[in-house]
């Protein structure tokens, strides 16, 4: 054999053995938990909500999924643990469609949960394509089938990770890598199951909620200029057929699973942006409203909580940083009125909370700069 | 098919390889034709609604190159079948890049209500420039008669077939002729794949790693002023690196063959002016736009206004043959400026004396880097008030972030920069010299050094590992 050839096959080899080493390291620490609970290695988490998800469903005790877009993403699984006497695990995601929400809960139903909290509004079902065509929601690691096992396992940035948990694991190096763990450089940076996605105790909820800040996105959202996006996607019967698919079908297929749906307390501006820029996207949220309540009411395994007019929250724009997202007070009382069923939607009535939103809507004026 | 994906790496290339070196050891046409049957085959994978136009594209070619080479036609005869056969190209580039493009303006300037919707054939701006040079060669008399089967690989050869670089036939048929290609030689099998694993490398790592740091400029937030210095500087490395990474990929894998490709990069950021960074940037597209646009429009010949006019329609067409769009009608425009600064300040600005060469050259690196950093802004964004918006943003330190996320990211920048600046390129790693036909001397002579070869294999290992789902080249997009 030629020196040539020589180095060819050693050459083949060793990178052979590199990526090797590196799926039995990331098989041995499992950042994402995926095959075992962290007991080696200290667990770690990611923010990466879509990814972290399938971890969770496969290392966490539930008895309890919440799910929604970033709307929901802020509570503390210990809240709701404590509010609704339940063990929860949290697979909200930002800017997640229906498809994607629907998709994560089938996976986590394989855990068998007594409970889905889904927090639910028109908007995740405009545009849900289907899991394979996005490119942010890694569908086979859900899966646990070949593909997703095989990009889990060879991942350079997954190693990355592992080596860093590893380095952790070591007493001495404990306290400098803890030091500099943070989500700029390491994908993993938070420590607590509970932390996953919270605000920092210390962080400025004031400054970050109040009136000028939504009144501001409020003028952005009606903009000439820019007041066609919020039409954007709006399209009746392709919101209906998702809905079917992706609501209704997962409810149906789960009846020993109590599925409290829930739309959250957005800031009047929301609605009111729609009347001021663009009155044919409230018709359909409207319309979409009044074909969905009645339809999950159908389920007796569905509890339906409409928080849309709860205008002592809604109409007190300081509990928000822009027209839709509220602050952590409002999530506790989120939790507290599902608690209590305060808001339940009476099947008697299932359109009796889209009235009053409609008044309010119609009624509220916004004051002037 | 994406090069950085393991369907490519661990299963067509290697397909590829071994049909190609088996059937090479029976016939000389059987290999040419199985790499250009493949080439058909990776080219469906990127949209396989295309190959018809690509194969009805390589025919209408041919057929026009053979009314110029062999019948013995009159001269304005000849003249009319080299115009039918350039207008058709650009006719069907026309219409599959920039109908879309011409409609939207004529709906802005009119309100026509004009909708044009039409998906851009992947790699079409790369096929259709290798094949109107061939037919201005033919024109020209330059061009010996090529067999189909080695024409149609010399345009659908699929290391270059997405995104170039943009090859000459005279350059590539010759070598597909050679009975040598069509035996494995493990030197260049092995360099190629050094090569191909620094590409990897600059894709998977690099490229990728800087991408999400772009945001920080043309994100859906106003950016500050270092904000929008991060984004636009991560975007001046991530295209470098990406599209770089490509062509050394391009060319491993081609080397792999035994078929040297040009150069299409030289470490264009240590250019010392324009002109100079013109010939490190895109290598092949640079040549194309001098021997079939500039030069035909009379180049320099005709005196320095005309220069300068034939440089300014040479560059803005560049711009415009990026994409249909205005924001590279101003990049171009604005490289054309440029290069006409440039040219007059050789003539007519003073001369640095010797003892500054070094002061002077540095300067030139920083200068030729800005202003390539500013027209970047335009190829970036997504129109031209968005680049403004960004530049004026650039423009004004009185609105500086530089939190803990601004510094970590300044970091980052400033390691792509010493990679770009101070590391050595592919070329000058491998001792690849495209014009001898020579690579990686060094290592055949002397005994590979270990180190050297586990580095290598460390740099592939880690592109490979680096692979993400769905990363795309920037220049497929055009």
């Amino acid at each position: 054999m030629s020196a040539a050839s020589k180095n060819l096959w050693r050459f083949l080899f060793a990178t052979t053995a590199i990526i090797l080493l590196a799926a039995v390291l990331n098989f041995v620490v499992d950042p994402l938990q995926l095959f075992r609970p962290a007991r080696l290695f200290p667990a770690m988490y990611s923010p990466s909500s879509r990814m972290q998800g399938a971890g969770l469903i496969r290392s966490q005790d539930f008895d309890t999924v919440s799910m929604g877009t970033s709307v929901a993403i802020y509570f503390r699984p210990s809240d709701v643990d404590r509010v609704l006497g339940v063990r929860s695990i949290k697979l909200s995601m930002n800017g997640s469609n229906s498809h994607e929400q629907s998709f994560v809960l089938a996976a986590a139903m394989e855990r068998r949960p007594k409970r889905v909290i889904w927090q639910m509004d028109d908007w995740i079902f405009r545009n849900a394509p289907e899991i394979d065509s996005g490119i942010y929601l890694p569908a086979d690691l859900y899966r646990r089938n070949a593909k997703g096992v095989a990009t889990y396992l060879f991942s350079g940035a997954m190693a990355r990770e592992s080596l860093w948990i590893l380095a952790r694991a070591i007493p001495p190096l404990e306290p400098i890598v803890a030091r500099f763990t943070n989500g700029l450089m390491f994908k993993f940076p938070v420590s607590r199951v509970d932390d996953i996605n919270t605000r920092r105790p210390d962080f400025d909820v004031a400054g970050f909620y109040n009136a000028k800040s939504a009144l501001a996105d409020f003028r952005q959202l009606i903009d000439p200029a820019r007041s066609s996006s919020i039409a954007e996607g709006y399209n009746y019967d392709a919101m209906v057929r998702n809905f079917e698919r992706d609501a209704v079908a997962l409810i149906a297929s789960n009846p020993d699973v109590t599925f409290d749906i829930y739309l959250a307390p957005y800031s009047i501006l929301q609605f009111v942006a729609m009347r001021d820029a663009s009155p044919s996207t409230l018709k359909i949220t409207y319309d979409f409203t009044a074909y969905a309540f009645p339809r999950l009411l159908q389920f007796p395994n569905v509890r339906l909580h409409d928080f849309r007019d709860v205008k002592d929250v809604t109409h007190d724009l300081g509990n928000y940083s822009d027209v839709i997202h509220h602050s952590p007070v409002i999530d506790l009382k989120v939790l507290s009125w599902l608690a209590d069923r305060q808001y339940v939607v009476d099947p008697a009535a299932p359109l009796a909370s889209l009235e009053r939103l409609k008044a309010q809507v119609e009624a509220y004026r916004v004051e002037q700069p | 098919m994406l090069f950085n994906s393991y369907s490519f790496i661990f299963l067509f290339l290697p397909l590829v390889l071994l049909g190609y070196f088996a059937l090479g050891r029976r016939s000389q046409l059987a290999p040419v034709v199985w790499l250009a049957l493949a080439s058909l085959v990776f080219y469906a994978f990127g949209g396989w609604q295309f190959v018809l136009l690509l194969l009805l594209s390589i025919a209408f070619n041919y057929g026009v190159g053979y009314l110029l080479i062999v019948p013995k036609l009159g001269s304005r005869a000849r003249l009319a079948v080299l115009t039918t056969g350039v207008a058709g190209d650009l006719v069907v580039l026309g219409i599959f890049k920039y109908a879309g493009f011409f409609a939207a303006n004529l709906n802005a300037l009119f309100s026509a209500g004009l909708i044009v919707n039409i998906v851009l054939p992947v790699g079409i701006s790369f096929y259709t420039f290798t094949q109107i040079a061939f037919l201005v060669d033919a024109y020209r008399g330059n061009v010996a008669r090529y067999a189909l089967p080695h024409y149609a690989l010399f345009v659908t050869y699929f290391p270059h077939l997405i995104a170039g670089p943009i090859l000459h036939h005279k350059d590539m048929i010759p070598q597909f002729e050679r009975a040598e290609t069509k035996r494995p030689d493990p030197h260049l099998i092995l360099c190629g794949l050094i090569i191909f694993a620094i590409g990897l490398f600059k894709k998977t790592c690099l490229a990728d790693g800087i991408q999400p740091l772009v945001a920080q400029a043309f994100g859906p937030t106003t950016p500050t002023f270092d904000q929008a210095w991060i984004g636009v500087l991560a975007y001046t490395f991530q295209l470098y690196f990406d599209f770089s990474g490509y062509s050394d990929m391009a060319i491993g894998i081609s080397l792999m063959f035994g078929i040297f490709l040009p150069l299409n990069f030289n470490s264009p950021y240590k250019a010392v002016s324009i002109v100079d960074f013109w010939r490190r940037w895109h290598m092949t597209l640079s040549q194309f736009l001098r021997d079939y646009l500039y030069i035909p429009l009379g180049g320099n010949r005709h005196g320095r206004v005309l220069r300068y006019v034939n440089l300014m329609i040479t560059m803005l067409l560049g711009g415009l043959w990026h994409g249909a769009a205005w924001t590279f009608v101003a990049w171009g425009t604005l490289h054309g400026v440029y290069l006409c600064i440039n040219h007059a300040w050789s003539n007519f600005g003073p001369k640095a004396p010797p003892r500054f060469a070094r002061l002077t050259a540095t300067a030139g690196v920083a200068l030729t880097f800005l202003a390539a950093v500013i027209g970047w802004v335009f190829f970036r964004a997504p129109d031209i008030t968005t680049a403004f918006a960004v530049l004026s943003k650039m423009a004004d330190p009185t609105n500086i972030a530089f939190g803990r996320v601004e510094m970590m990211y300044a970091l980052f920048v400033a390691i792509y920069a010493a990679l770009a600046w101070f590391a050595p390129n592919t070329q000058e790693i491998m001792g690849y010299d495209h014009e001898k036909r020579s690579v990686g001397e060094n290592l055949r002579t002397r005994r590979m050094r270990p180190l050297f070869l586990y580095a290598a294999t460390a740099v592939l290992a880690f592109g490979i590992l680096g692979i993400q789902q769905h990363s795309e080249f920037i220049y497929f997009r055009f």
